[in-house]
Parts: C-alpha cells; structure tokens; sequence
C-alpha cells in the first residue's frame, strides 16, 4: 500500500502541475498573475459592485430599524438634483484644475532650471523632497498651524506685515473666497516636488540632436521650448499630469483638517461631501450613490486626458 | 556635462555668472519654503505650553521633553507607533513579493489580454479611497476585522498593489531575457533562475519600490480613521486626535510629527537616490 502512494502520488502531482508550469507560456503568466488579481478583485471589484448594490436601496446605518427596498436610480437622481452636489463638483473641479495648473508650470519650470548639474544637488534634493515625503496629514496639521488664527507664524508676519503696509490681517481660512487659494496654496507647496520630479526625469530623457539641429537652424530659444522640449516632454507630461489629477480630485486629509468643508460649504468637495454623507449622516446609500459618480467623474477625466494626449503625440509622430 | 550645451541653447539672453547667482537664489528660497514651515512644527514640539501658544513665535528657546513625555507615558503612543511600523512593514513585504510576479508575467510574457490586464490593474489605483470605504467597514464588520492589525494589512496590500505592478514591471523590462533563458539552459528551472539570476539583479529597484510603497502604507490615514480604533489604531489618526477643537495644545501636536516623521526623514537621508529613482520611474518606463 504505501509502495503504490509513493511511487504514483508524485508523479501524478508532477503532471498535474506542470499543466500549469513554466513550459505553458499561455497558462503559467496567468499562474503568476493569480495572486495578484484575486485580491484586487477582493478590494477593488467586490466593494465597487457592493457600493452599486447598496446605492440601489435606502440604507441608512444609524437607522436600522427602518424597512430597506430596492429604489433603483433614486439615490443618483437625487443627487442630481440637488444644488450640494453640483456645487461640490463645482469646487472640485476649481480646486483640481487651479492646483495642477500651477504645480505644473512651476515644476517644469524648476525642471528647466536643475537641467544643468547644480552644487550641493544632494542637499537641496532633501529639500525639495520634504513636502511630498512628509505624511499628507502631517502636511495639512504643519500649515494649519501656520495660517492659525492667533498662533501660525502665517498670520502673525502677514500681520506685521499688514500694520507696516497698512493692509487689513487676510482671513486666510475663515473667508469663503480665500480658504480655498489658500487650500490650493497648500496643495502646491506639497505636490509641485513631486510634478518637478516627472517632469526633470523626463527632460533627461530627450536626445540632444534636435537642440543642435535647432541651434544650427538658429532657433530662438522660446522657439525651441515650444517645438521640441514640449512635444518631446509629452508622455512625461501625460503621467505626471494625470497622476495629480486623479490625486488631486480626491483630496482628502488637507481639506479635513484645514477648514472641514467651510466657511460654510465654500470648501466642501466631492470627497468632503461624501465623507458628510455616509460618516456623519450615515446615508449609506446616498453616499455610495456619490462615490460611483464621483468615479465617473474620474474615469471621464482620465480618458478625456489621455485621449487628447495620445492623438497629439501621434500628431507629433 | 553634455546637458550644459542644451541648456545654453533653451536660454541665450543671460550671461553664464549671472544666471547660476540668481537660480541659487530661487534654489535658497525654495529650500527656505519647504523647509521652514516643517522645522517650525518640529521646533514646537521642543517647547512647553506657554511658549508653543504664545501669540508671538518664539525663535529661541530652552528645549524641553514635556510633550514627548506626555505622549509616551500619558498617551501610550508607542503603541501606535508600533502598530504603525507592523502594518507598513507587513503590508510592504505582501504586496512586493506578491506583485513582483505579476509584474513579471507582464513584462515577460505575450498573452492575450496582457495590455488589459495591466490597464485593469492600474485603474484600481484611481479608485477614490472613500469611495470604497463604506462597503469594505461592512465587510470587515462581518468577518470581524475590523480594529485588527491583519485587516489592515489585507487592505494596504491590496492598496500598494496596483502601484507595485506599475514599478516593477517597467524595471522588469530592463532585464535582458537572455540571462535567465541561459540560465535554463545550463539545467535550472525556472524557479532557480528567477531566484538566482532575475532576482539580484532586480534588488535595487525592488528596494526602490519597498521605500516608497512602505511610506505610502505609514503614512495612509483615511482608512485608518474609519477602521481602526483602540487595538489597531495607527499614527495618522492618532495624531488627528490631538489637532480637533479650537484649543489645540501644539506642542504636543509638534511632539506626534516628530515622532510620525522621524523614520521618514531617516529614509530619505540614507535613502534619496533610489527614492528619486522609484518616484520617476513611470515617466523614465512609459
């Protein structure tokens, strides 16, 4: 008995798995992808379609008691249909496309400037490196702290500042108009490092025969930005454009702890808003409802990016 | 260097002395503007009460231990901290060693769907984290994982995942096949050939990779919030809890960003080049 087990036990499993081993170049990636995958589809897959799920009932957690059907598009046609979101929507969007806007242009323009090799690189490295290192709350508690009312260093120079040139202290967090410059202001100073970074990778990759082809030409030098550097720059541009947006349309933690969504709503965010909804007002289902259009939202703006990006580069090809 | 004579060519008008004596200049106030806020934080924490509430700031100032002490003995932060290492640990170790692979199948192997695949993948990191918050609480209440350290790092596995897949295949793709192909043929399996051939070669980038995906995990806070409370509680939120109200006590608050921020400052001393070289990664590969 135990001689038979052990002389077919082995090589059954043998050609069992070798099915599926590395001689079987259609199953064996798969093999190795399976890991993978399947916990993505744990995390990713199976909470998208519970929050479709959920988005279809009227759930409301701190109500358990209250009978839960099927209501279908309900919660979407709500939502809609009420000015909250769309001014949510209205400030994400502000928000998103003033920071990136910025930090793009300031990170390719420090781009530009490190493409030369620059003394103590190392150490200023460091430097630049700080904002985006530090922990995004870390960053939004540093300048709360900063532009706090009666503590921040922020307020307390503007303030001087303001008694030498005669200008009223600024409300940075507490007017409506201004919280949110300075919420991108913040913004900017945590992400430009990060768009310089994609950006300087970028620029070292670009050959140098069509900047001698250009000086022989006799190109001006603004010329030679918009014709080579930029349409070369572009599939690093696309990353690190797209990447900030999608990040920057969720902001979070900054907005959280800055100024939670006010003055009023000025602040208030699609990710703010749907954090209101589901964890202070426990509408699950609104707020499930939410976060689906919130991603489409995303999904558009991603392919619209790269849509628009792809056939420019085909263009340039 | 060869990028002097680009650069010569992108701006004409300045005279060499002159422009290096003003971009030194900017270099100095970009340092200042990073740098300053932070230190100021950190400084705070250094204070006592009196000094850190002062409505005039204090540039000097006999330093005192009064905060940390009151986080550590009072508090019990360490616990968090604790936590705060297992977890970014744990999770960093799960998501590079399972991703590695896929990563590899990837850049290695011509099947049909791998461009979907891989599309697929990186969509999961567009997804807004709150946006599936909800429905992973209910879930981690049902399978009671909620406050625990294994929750956790499931989660931030998953999270790290998609980017771990974007990294390293790119660096994957920068190994020629033929190493380990020949490998195989000297008699290795495959195994033996990823492990003594492809895997060496790819330590630097998996380092690079581990750095970035181990701060990311340490410094995730919204899941955290929401799904952790007393055993498995993190950093981030713990810190939150001393910036709520109006009268915030800052330097206790400047006491818990040194202490969240020391392992990262420590990281990118030693660790600046490769953290560099990760970060662009996807610009340099794509």
């Amino acid at each position: 008995m135990a001689e038979t087990i052990a002389t077919t036990t082995p090589t059954e499993k043998v050609s069992f798995l070798s099915r599926f081993g590395p001689s079987n170049k259609k199953v064996f990636p798969w093999v190795l992808m399976a890991p993978t995958l399947i916990i993505l589809f744990a995390i990713g897959v199976y909470p998208f379609l519970y929050a479709l799920n959920i988005a279809s009932h009227n759930i409301i957690l701190s109500k358990p008691y209250l009978p839960q059907f099927f209501v279908g598009l309900y919660n979407y046609q709500s939502l809609i249909q009420d000015p909250e979101f769309w001014h949510a929507l209205k400030t994400t969007l502000i928000f998103t496309i003033e920071a990136v806007f910025i930090e793009f242009w300031l990170g390719l323009g420090l781009a530009l400037l490190f493409q030369r090799s620059i003394r103590g690189m190392s150490v200023v490295r460091i430097f630049i490196l700080i904002p985006m290192i530090l922990p995004p709350l870390v960053a939004a508690l540093v300048w709360r702290y900063m532009f706090f009312p009666g503590a921040g260093l922020v307020t307390y120079y503007s303030g001087k500042l303001g008694q030498v040139l005669g200008f009223e202290p600024i409300p940075f967090l507490s007017d409506p108009d201004i919280a949110l410059q300075t919420l991108v202001f913040v913004d900017v100073w945590e992400w430009t490092p990060f768009m310089f970074l994609m950006l300087a990778a970028g620029l070292a990759q670009i050959p140098r025969q069509p900047y001698e082809a250009a000086e022989i030409d006799g190109a001006s030098a603004w010329r030679v930005f918009w014709t080579i550097t930029m349409p070369l720059l572009r599939p690093a541009i696309l990353i690190a454009v797209v990447i900030r947006t999608m990040d920057a349309f969720r902001t979070y933690e900054l907005i959280v702890v800055m100024t939670r969504g006010g003055p009023g709503n000025a602040t208030t965010t699609l990710n703010v808003l749907l954090t209101k909804t589901g964890l202070e007002f426990f509408d699950a289902s609104r707020a499930a409802a939410l976060s689906l259009l919130m991603m489409m939202v995303i999904i558009v703006m991603s392919f619209v990016f790269v849509r628009v990006f792809r056939s420019k580069t085909e263009v340039a090809e | 260097m060869s990028t002097t004579d680009v650069y010569a060519i992108e701006s004409p008008a300045a005279p060499e002395v002159q422009r290096n004596w003003w971009v030194y200049i900017v270099l100095f106030f970009i340092c200042l503007i990073n740098f300053v806020p932070y230190l100021w934080v950190v400084m705070t924490g250094f204070m006592d009460r009196a000094a850190a509430t002062a409505a005039t700031p204090t540039w000097l100032f006999v330093p005192t231990f009064e905060a940390f002490s009151y986080l550590i003995f009072e508090k019990g932060i360490l616990w968090n901290f604790l936590n705060s290492t297992v977890v970014a640990f744990a999770s960093t170790v799960l998501s590079v060693s399972i991703g590695m692979f896929c990563a590899y199948a990837i850049a290695r192997y011509d099947f049909t769907g791998r461009d979907d695949v891989s599309f697929w993948v990186l969509t999961n990191r567009m997804m807004p984290p709150v946006a599936v918050l909800l429905p992973i609480f209910i879930t981690f209440q049902t399978l009671k994982l909620l406050d625990t350290l294994v929750g956790l790092i499931f989660l931030y596995t998953a999270m790290q995942l998609p980017f771990v897949v974007w990294m390293l295949t790119g660096y994957f793709r920068d190994i020629p096949k033929r190493y380990e192909e020949s490998a195989m043929v000297d008699g290795d399996t495959w195994f033996a050939a990823f492990r003594k051939v492809t895997l060496p070669l790819m330590m630097p980038s998996i380092t690079a990779t581990a750095i970035f995906v181990m701060i990311l995990s340490w410094n995730e806070f919204a899941f955290a919030t929401f799904l952790t409370s007393i055993n498995a509680k993190t950093m981030p939120p713990a810190i939150m809890a001393y910036s709520i109200g109006a009268n915030v006590e800052w330097n206790v608050l400047g006491a818990a960003v040194v202490l969240i921020t020391a392992p990262l400052v420590l990281f990118v001393l030693i660790m600046q080049r490769q953290l560099i070289s990760g970060l662009s990664q996807g610009v340099v590969k794509e």
